[in-house]
């Protein structure tokens, strides 16, 4: 599939800026975004294949703006709904209820 | 559905899971030969990368069967042949006055003899 | 932003959306909540560029390891009891004084991490997914790295499953150090070719 993803020799992309003593996780929510999407890749529902083109499914402008681990929740939560683990509607109102835990 | 335990972590990461196949059949290409990469445009998972379309490399290294990621993200699980391919930067980036160069992992269904 | 702030800074929806999958998934029993703490301990604390750089002061001391090593790396590696996920079919390339190799993703961010451990964000990011294939030479400046004009740059683009392990060229001056002294030389940005291994004394 063309794609954002698909990057090799794409310009204007500015430079690589990397950081000095970096730490394996950024935020406490990658860590749990890396270890939910490797721990469902063992139900057995989907392939790391079926994962890779989840996340290239991503629309264009926002590949290329999202960070790592917001691609691979994007592809997790495809993946689960395609799959029929999860539906949407339970994991948007599961995301109203947090918002609203927050907002207290 | 199977569920990842905890004491099950260590020793599954370990295990891993290779996308190897068993080696067989007659392989297309081999060391030394001078190949082209198709071009693709359909709406399904390819690793074909989009640079090396339409450029014209040799084969550097027969990797042995691996599992063929664009029919296996269609949950078909076909082996095929993935070779090491050597491009010449001068040529994937039309500049004369390069002289490094990229290797690139493929399929043989994403080549044609040259 | 760690939930311990979110009452100073608004939980973002990335947030709210991995914390709600992970509190559906726990409670359909179908991730085990210890499972999710042991895999983020593994890859915080136990694997990472620390077993890339055994294996390389390995083979710069051991020249049947390196010989090994560089016909089926996967084996060799093994040896040193690093294996697995996302480094099942290992190969190592090796630095010469007229090759210089450095590994690449453009399509995703395949990464050995047996050795390497999860990738760092420049790693994966589009400005070296896209520049490291076609200017190989301005992306090791600006990691400062001068690569000489008559040195052939070869980038390696995993794009397949075999995962890529490069071999930096062992300093000067080490040659009465062990082991161990000469892993610490050995750092991630040489295994992936973009640095090279530091010299005795140098710090990162």
């Amino acid at each position: 599939m063309k794609g954002a993803h698909d990057l090799g020799g794409k310009s204007g992309l500015g430079p690589i800026s990397p950081e000095h003593d970096e730490p394996v996780f950024h935020h406490e929510w990658e860590k749990r975004a890396f270890a939910i999407t490797v721990a469902c890749g063992f139900l057995g529902q989907w392939n790391l294949d079926i994962a890779r083109f989840a996340r290239e499914r991503m629309p264009d402008p926002e590949y290329l703006a999202s960070s790592y681990y917001e691609k691979w929740i994007y592809g997790l939560g495809l993946l689960l709904v395609e799959n029929g683990v999860l539906t949407e509607d339970e994991i948007n109102q599961r995301m109203d209820e947090m918002t609203a835990h927050e907002n207290q | 559905m199977s569920i990842l335990r905890a004491d099950k972590v260590w020793p599954t990461l370990r295990k891993g899971g290779s996308a190897r196949m068993v080696d067989k059949g007659k392989a297309r290409f081999k060391v030394g030969d001078s190949i082209v990469a198709k071009q693709f445009n359909h709406s399904g998972h390819i690793r074909l990368p989009e640079y090396v379309q339409g450029c014209q490399g040799i084969i550097a290294a027969d990797h042995g069967m691996f599992i063929f990621p664009d029919r296996h993200a269609e949950r078909v699980k076909e082996a095929q042949r993935l070779y090491s391919v050597r491009f010449e930067a001068a040529e994937v980036w039309n500049d004369l006055s390069r002289r490094d160069a990229v290797y690139v992992d493929l399929f043989e269904s994403y080549m044609n003899a040259r | 932003m760690s939930s311990k702030h979110k009452h100073a800074v608004p939980a973002s929806e990335i947030e709210i959306k991995v914390k709600a999958l992970e509190s559906l998934l726990i409670e359909k029993g179908l991730v085990d909540a210890q499972a999710l703490d042991e895999l983020i301990d593994i890859y915080e604390h136990r694997v990472g560029p620390q077993n890339g750089a055994k294996v390389v002061a390995r083979a710069w001391c051991d020249p049947d390891f390196r010989e090994r090593l560089l016909d089926n790396a996967t084996a060799a590696i093994g040896e040193l009891g690093f294996e697995g996920r996302q480094g099942e079919d290992m190969v190592a390339l090796e630095n010469t004084p007229e090759i210089h190799n450095m590994v690449v993703c453009t399509l995703c961010s395949c990464y050995p991490w047996p050795v390497l451990g999860l990738p760092p964000v420049w790693y994966k990011s589009a400005p070296y997914r896209a520049r490291a294939v076609s200017e190989p030479r301005s992306v090791l400046e600006e990691f400062g790295v001068k690569v000489a004009d008559d040195v052939e740059i070869r980038v390696w683009d995993s794009t397949a499953e075999v995962r890529y392990l490069v071999i930096p060229m062992r300093p000067e001056g080490t040659d009465n150090m062990n082991e161990s002294e000469l892993a610490n030389l050995v750092t991630r940005d040489s295994m992936i070719g973009t640095g090279l291994a530091l010299a005795p004394g140098e710090t990162q």
